[in-house]
């Protein structure tokens, strides 16, 4: 930006001019102020904040976006003298025909006769012709009569006099505001008069007219032309300030528009007219007239201006693109603009000036892309321009503004960055998104064009958008500054060797500057703004706090710039920063050069050490192709051979973070060995392909182990015999202490992609981890003595291959060792060697104490201690509650550490694990973990892994069974017994049991495969008898599939029990029985209790229980009796009984054949008997007998009709030899047994 | 007519962040190691943006950059490989859907060369290295990636761009 004028690059604002300031001299602090210039004190104060509080409204730069309405203000002398508008006097005749002194049409003008417009024309504009003019002025003040006291009667002839000195000095006043104002009407400029008084004097009343008085004397405007200010506080003058610029803005933009004017109506006059008038000149060839794209240019860009003051930018931009244009125009054509003259070069910076304030103009609006459009176009043009003038890529010229190009964007992207300009972020628009999101993001500010223009403009954004219309941060144009500033040197370098080699005098003065640039320091300067800025746009992730790739990038470039400038220990410093990411990036072509120019400056400084250091890091870079691949190895050597190092000590390169120089490994043939047992492994160092190491005076190679603190060293020994590609080195045994092993030798020189491998064996007495834990290659060479430490699995390319081991050396072939971990072993103790057996007769049965013996045998040759734990998962079985009994120790889930005691080699020691299980039957799991512990070894080691024990688990499942298998089959029948009279009182006495109106339940449990039980009563069912009664104690052997029957015969209690509801808990069954094992022993007692079934005694209504005896004998009479039985808790009943008597009948029938019984009221009952004499043989049916219940059933609802009155429903009859039912089910309780006919047979015996 | 998108390189970066393939399509002189630059520079605005998305991440991350004459877009997998495409910088829209297009069909490419079976024939027994046969696939021995990353770029340098800008 420097490089250009300030003035056609400064943001445009209008121009006040303040005067009378000076009047008032500042009041200095140090000095004691005296009472009588207190006053003069007050306005010098005032004075100097108000210069203070005018300046600070606008500072002049290049990027100024806001539109408040402030004005750039200059402090000028009161007596300022604008510059003249024309040089001939208005008097002059010639004044209609002359011209401004800056135009080019005026012979003394720099601008004639051909220039267009010079940054003195904008100097004018903004330092020495203001838009409006503000005079401070102090009013005349009578100093106030301080003699009289304020009682005192007015003195007539002062007040006489103070008017008339009033009078006097207020008419100079006028004269000298009158005076300023003629100049400033001359212009069309506003002039503004400040009176500054003070307090006091703004209560007077004769202020007033004293003020009209001096702005009709002196010709001030009637609006905005005269202020009154008194000393005030600073924020008071603040307002002041703010008022009065509000209050002259709008004449100043007048001003402005006014110049628009005219600068208009003479480009229209200008543009009619086909020929401007030529002044004719004596030697037209020199010096031609401006042409009528120059007018045009000029006026444009006059109006640009104008309107910038005016601040309409979008006005402007319009004039200055017509100015840039018309340029562009002008440079197209030789004849208009012939290159390399001044007028072109002027021609040039401006038009850049106008490419930069169009850029600017457009982001203010924020529309990036078009600014960036416009920039690139004005840069394409003139590259295309400059291919023509001849100075086109290859010149120094041509680098030279495209970087000042490439510069000032980034110049002005930082300062706008630094106010208002926001960058915007090129993400892709998601498909989703739509039209209305898309425009809010991508034109989040929203162009102020029309809104038709803005969607196309967003739905061409939507799409994609133009990557050289992508704004980015300023840092990206400074780096492409410092790029085309290194072009720039490029072809100056190569332009200064044709001037050498050809020694021609063509030294044109724009290369005799060329030779006194520094082009390092400007590039260093733009790459370290690029840098800083990169830094900060980097968004720095708090959980990856890794420094940016692209400020490394421009870092390099940095260093490569000191490099190139000879500071090499600058440049070796950045490397160092930036070798170390990309080391851990493991991105090795960007290293590469990186390091070839690092070993480059070492080489400059003479750091032989670093050399060594890079040089071997080098090594393990493969060779980029043009590189001589040898020169590495070359170059170490022969540093080693021709210096000596600084001191003494041991050269440690260590170069585990970058890419190792061997491909290595290490590989163990057993994931596993036990202590003391020698664990086969095989390290492998494979030289690179294409690096040649074979001359590297390797001395030793030592290999770290892990469990051993001295390496183990393999010497170098020279052989007649070529470096093979392969070579196996035995190591045989390495022992844990480097005094029994002596150092071995091999030939420690690798052939391009050559293998050594590094066989041997290795062993451990105490359990822990063996690994390589590094290795070291030596590098003697005279007094150098170079250790290289590197890590024993790592490979150049950063892929590990697949582990393998050499299974044949001639040819070579490899088994492949497919494990995690391979290059490591672990060494255990033996494990020990025990014999548990569990022995148990399975099932087991619910409720017993089952044993599970527990035998241990140590077979092993070392004694040891023996302890086991038993654990009892939970299982999800219902009411399992299983319990666990060994020794002492009792548990239901866990016992732990039961001593088996110290056992001997060939001893073995049992113990009886007793089971007890209830709940349902299942499987039940019992864990048994039998750990035994050396007795020799030393119980207090402290790491669990490293103590000598051995854990045997063994699980054991245990079906477990029913030990009998209990069925049980209910039936009901009803109480024979006469019931009670309704109304005896006996039924009342709870003590008595009642039998009466009772129905019995019999219950037949059968038991299979066990033994005797003993029984309960119950409260509300009485077991009457049964038959275990007879059988208890009688001890018998039952084995699977026995079975014992048992009945036990239960009378309930009248209903009173709910429908459906059952008796439970009416009694249980306890078996006590002992297993039979195998071999003949009895097992414990164990109780197996077996309860009784639930009773669900149906429920009766109206019954008549039929009674005969089974059999008769011929002849003798019989009695048959049937009980009606009304068993309803609340129906009385009317029951009718037929005895039908038929012909086939073999019964003599005395007694009722057809009556009404008496009504039978709930719970009463009627007995009817006949006698019955048989008069065949056989079996006799009985008579028919038919029960019918006159009382209908009230379903509800409709009517009993009369036919179910007469004919009565059928009662059920029983025969009570025969009565049995199932239990009570709901639903079904009135099933009545319509078989009435079928009442069974009497057997009739002769 | 707008000109042909112009591929100047193509590069393939692992979720570690170790370069796969850095393919240059330009003259092979020294302009390729700055590739291998733009791919590592790229790998910046990727994580930036990637972070930036939070879990609602696309494959195409758009624009990175534009710089000297390249103007550099990005893509990142579901699996974190990152592809990055250096494309000749000319003065015309971009459009995203070709772009998104030549980044799928890279996908597609590098997706098909990692299903080889082959790949994992010496298989690494270090299982913090389980990547490592998908870096093996831009090795030199393999040369159907390279192949078919050639045969994109060329189809991509024939083909006009399927709309004029208007």
């Amino acid at each position: 930006m420097n490089s250009y004028p300030p003035e056609l690059l400064a943001q445009l604002a209008p121009i006040m001019f303040v005067a009378g300031l000076d009047a008032f001299p500042t009041p200095s602090s140090s000095q004691p102020s005296t009472p009588t210039s207190t006053r003069a004190n007050d306005f010098g104060l005032l004075a100097a904040r108000l210069r203070e509080a005018l300046q600070a409204q606008r500072k002049a730069a290049i990027w100024q976006p806001e539109k408040t309405k402030t004005f750039q203000v200059i402090l000028v002398d009161r007596e300022v003298r604008f510059p003249p508008r024309k040089l001939v006097s208005q008097e002059d005749p010639q004044y209609s025909a002359a011209h401004s002194p800056l135009s080019p049409l005026t012979p003394t003008s720099p601008l004639h006769p051909d220039g267009l417009i010079a940054p003195i024309w904008i100097r004018k504009h903004t330092s020495l012709v203001p838009s409006v003019f503000v005079l401070f002025l102090r009013i005349f003040e009578f100093p106030p009569s301080n003699s009289g006291s304020p009682l005192d009667a007015p003195d007539s002839n002062r007040e006489r006099e103070r008017e008339l000195e009033e009078r006097k000095r207020d008419a100079e006043l006028a004269a000298e505001v009158a005076l300023r104002k003629k100049t400033t009407n001359e212009r069309g400029i506003k002039l503004t008069v400040v009176l500054m008084a003070t307090r006091r004097m703004l209560d007077d009343p004769t202020l007033d007219t004293r003020l009209t008085f001096i702005r009709r004397q002196s010709g001030l405007d009637s609006r905005a032309a005269l202020f009154v200010l008194s000393p005030v506080s600073p924020s008071e003058l603040g307002e002041f300030v703010k008022s009065l610029q509000q209050a002259l803005y709008e004449p100043a933009l007048e001003y402005y528009t006014a110049h628009s004017k005219r600068v208009r109506r003479k480009r229209n006059r200008h543009s009619q007219a086909t020929s401007y008038p030529i002044p004719i000149q004596g030697s037209s060839n020199i010096a031609r007239p401006l042409r009528p794209e120059g007018w045009t240019v000029r006026y444009e860009y006059k109006m640009a201006c104008f309107a910038e003051f005016r601040g309409e930018d979008e006005v402007a931009l319009k004039h200055y693109q017509d100015a840039h244009s018309m340029l562009v125009v002008m440079f197209g054509s030789t004849a208009i603009l012939p290159p390399r003259t001044k007028r072109w070069a002027e021609a040039k910076v401006l038009a850049d000036c106008i490419d930069v304030k169009i850029s600017k103009l457009y982001l203010y609006n924020n529309e990036h892309a078009l600014a960036l459009s416009h920039h690139n176009t004005h840069m394409r043009i003139f590259s295309d321009f400059s291919r023509g003038w001849g100075i086109g890529e290859e010149t120094f010229e041509y680098w030279s503004w495209i970087a000042r190009q490439h510069r000032i964007l980034a110049e002005l992207l930082e300062q706008g960055t630094r106010s208002t300009l926001m960058l915007p972020v090129h993400k892709p628009v998601s498909a989703v998104s739509n039209a209305s999101l898309s425009a809010s993001q991508n034109h989040n500010s929203g162009s102020r064009g029309l809104a038709a223009g803005t969607l196309e403009v967003d739905s061409m954004r939507s799409l994609g958008i133009n990557p050289s219309h992508a704004l980015q941060h300023p840092g990206f144009y400074y780096y492409m500054a410092a790029k085309c500033t290194e072009m720039r040197r490029e072809r100056f370098l190569t332009a200064l060797e044709l001037e050498n080699t050809q020694k021609s005098v063509m030294a044109s003065p724009g290369f005799m500057n060329e030779k006194k640039v520094d082009h390092l320091t400007i590039i260093l300067e733009l790459y370290t703004k690029a840098y800083e800025l990169f830094k900060k746009y980097t968004i720095v992730d708090p959980q990856n706090p890794t420094q940016g790739r692209l400020t490394l990038w421009i870092a390099y470039q940095i260093a490569h710039t000191y490099y190139a400038s000879a500071k090499y220990d600058m440049a070796i410093r950045f490397f160092e920063r930036i070798a170390k990411t990309y080391r851990r990036e493991k991105w090795g072509p960007l290293l590469h050069p990186l390091l070839s120019t690092w070993h480059a400056c070492a080489r400059e400084l003479g750091d032989v050490e670093l050399r060594v250091k890079l040089l071997i890091e080098m090594l393990g870079h493969d060779a980029v192709e043009e590189d001589a691949p040898t020169s590495y190895g070359e170059d170490l050597v022969a540093i080693l051979k021709s210096t000596v190092p600084s001191s003494d000590e041991v050269l440690i390169v260590d170069i585990s973070e970058s890419q190792p120089i061997f491909d290595s490994n290490v590989v163990f043939w057993a994931p596993e060995v036990k202590v003391g047992e020698s664990a086969a492994f095989q390290l492998s160092l494979i030289a690179p392909r294409n690096v040649p190491v074979s001359f590297l005076p390797i001395s030793s190679l030592s290999i770290y182990f892990s469990h051993r603190d001295s390496p183990l060293v393999i010497r170098h020994q020279d052989s007649v015999a070529p470096p093979s590609s392969f070579q196996l080195v035995n190591l045989t045994n390495v022992a844990s202490s480097p005094e029994e092993y002596g150092d071995v030798f091999a030939n420690l020189r690798w052939q391009k992609g050559g293998c050594f491998i590094f066989a041997g064996t290795i062993s451990s007495e105490l359990p822990t981890s063996l690994k390589v834990s590094r290795l070291a290659l030596t590098i003697e060479e005279g007094t150098w003595k170079i250790e290289i430490p590197f890590d024993p699995c790592g490979f150049r390319q950063g892929l590990s291959p697949r582990s393998r081991w050499l299974s044949s050396v001639d040819p070579p072939r490899y088994l492949p060792i497919e494990r995690e971990a391979s290059s490591s072993v672990n060494v255990r103790h033996r494990s020990h060697a025990l014999t548990v057996s569990l022995t148990h007769e399975s099932p087991a049965y619910l409720n017993e104490t089952y044993p599970v013996t527990i035998d241990i045998t140590n077979i092993d040759t070392r004694p040891f201690d023996v302890v086991v734990d038993v654990l009892l998962p939970p299982i999800e079985i219902d009411g399992a509650a299983n319990t666990i009994i060994l020794g002492d120790e009792r548990s239901t889930n866990f016992i732990k550490g039961v001593p088996f005691g110290v056992l001997a080699p060939g001893i073995s020691a049992v113990k009886t694990l007793y089971l007890v299980n209830t709940g349902a039957p299942g499987d039940r799991v019992v864990d048994i973990s039998v750990q035994s512990r050396s007795t020799e070894a030393e119980a207090d080691s402290a790491e669990p892994e490293c103590q000598d024990l051995t854990e045997t688990l063994r699980t054991l499942v245990i079906p477990t069974v029913d030990p009998i298998k209990v069925s049980q089959t209910i039936s009901y029948t009803r109480g024979l017994a006469e019931w009670p009279g309704l109304a005896d009182l006996n039924t009342f006495d709870g003590n008595i049991w009642n039998y009466s109106r009772t129905s019995e339940a019999l219950v037949r449990t059968t038991f299979e495969s066990a033994g005797p039980s003993a029984v309960q009563d119950h409260e509300c069912a009485k077991i009457v008898d049964c038959s275990s009664d007879h059988t208890e104690d009688s001890l018998s052997d039952y084995f699977p599939g026995d079975e014992l029957s048992h009945i036990a015969r239960i009378v309930l209690a009248p209903s009173d029990v709910e429908d459906g509801e059952s008796i439970t808990n009416t009694g249980s069954y306890h078996v006590n029985w002992r297993r039979i094992w195998k071999n003949g022993d009895r097992g414990p007692l164990a109780t197996t209790v077996v309860p009784m079934p639930a009773l669900r005694p149906p429920v009766e209504g109206l019954l008549a229980l039929l009674s005969v005896p089974p059999a008769a004998t011929l002849h003798v009479p019989i009695s048959l009796i049937l009980t009606i039985r009304n068993y309803h808790p609340s129906r009385s009943a009317n029951v009718v009984v037929q005895l039908e008597l038929d012909a086939s009948d073999t019964f003599i029938v005395a007694g009722l054949r057809s009556g009404r019984v008496p009504i039978l009221m709930p719970g009463e009952e009627e007995k009817l008997t006949w006698k019955l004499i048989p008069i065949e043989c056989g079996h006799a049916k009985i008579p028919r007998i038919k029960v019918i219940d006159r009382r209908p059933v009230f379903t509800g609802g409709a009517e009993p009709t009369s036919e179910m009155v007469t004919k009565g429903e059928l009662v059920k009859i029983v025969d009570v030899r025969f009565d049995q039912r199932p239990a009570h089910t709901t639903g079904t309780k009135n099933d009545v047994d319509l078989d009435d006919g079928a009442l069974g047979t009497i057997l009739v015996l002769p | 007519m707008a000109p042909n998108l112009r591929l100047n390189a193509v590069a393939f970066i692992s979720p570690q962040n170790h370069p796969i393939l850095i393919r240059t399509f330009a003259k092979q002189d020294e302009h390729s190691i700055k590739y291998h630059y733009i791919a590592h520079t790229s790998l910046d605005v990727i994580e930036e943006r990637v972070s930036a998305a939070g879990k609602a991440t696309e494959c195409y991350l758009g624009l990175l950059y534009a710089m000297e004459d390249v103007a550099v877009y990005g893509y990142i997998t579901p699996l974190k490989v990152k592809i990055v495409l250096a494309l000749a910088l000319s003065d015309s829209v971009v459009r995203d859907v070709e772009i998104t297009m030549i980044f799928k069909a890279l996908h597609m490419t590098y997706y098909s060369a990692i299903s080889n079976p082959f790949l994992k024939l010496n298989p690494p027994t270090d299982a913090a290295h389980d990547h490592s046969p998908y870096l093996l696939v831009g090795s030199p021995k393999w040369k159907n990636f390279r192949m078919r990353v050639d045969e994109i770029s060329r189809v991509v340098g024939n083909t006009p761009n399927a709309v004029s800008n208007p």
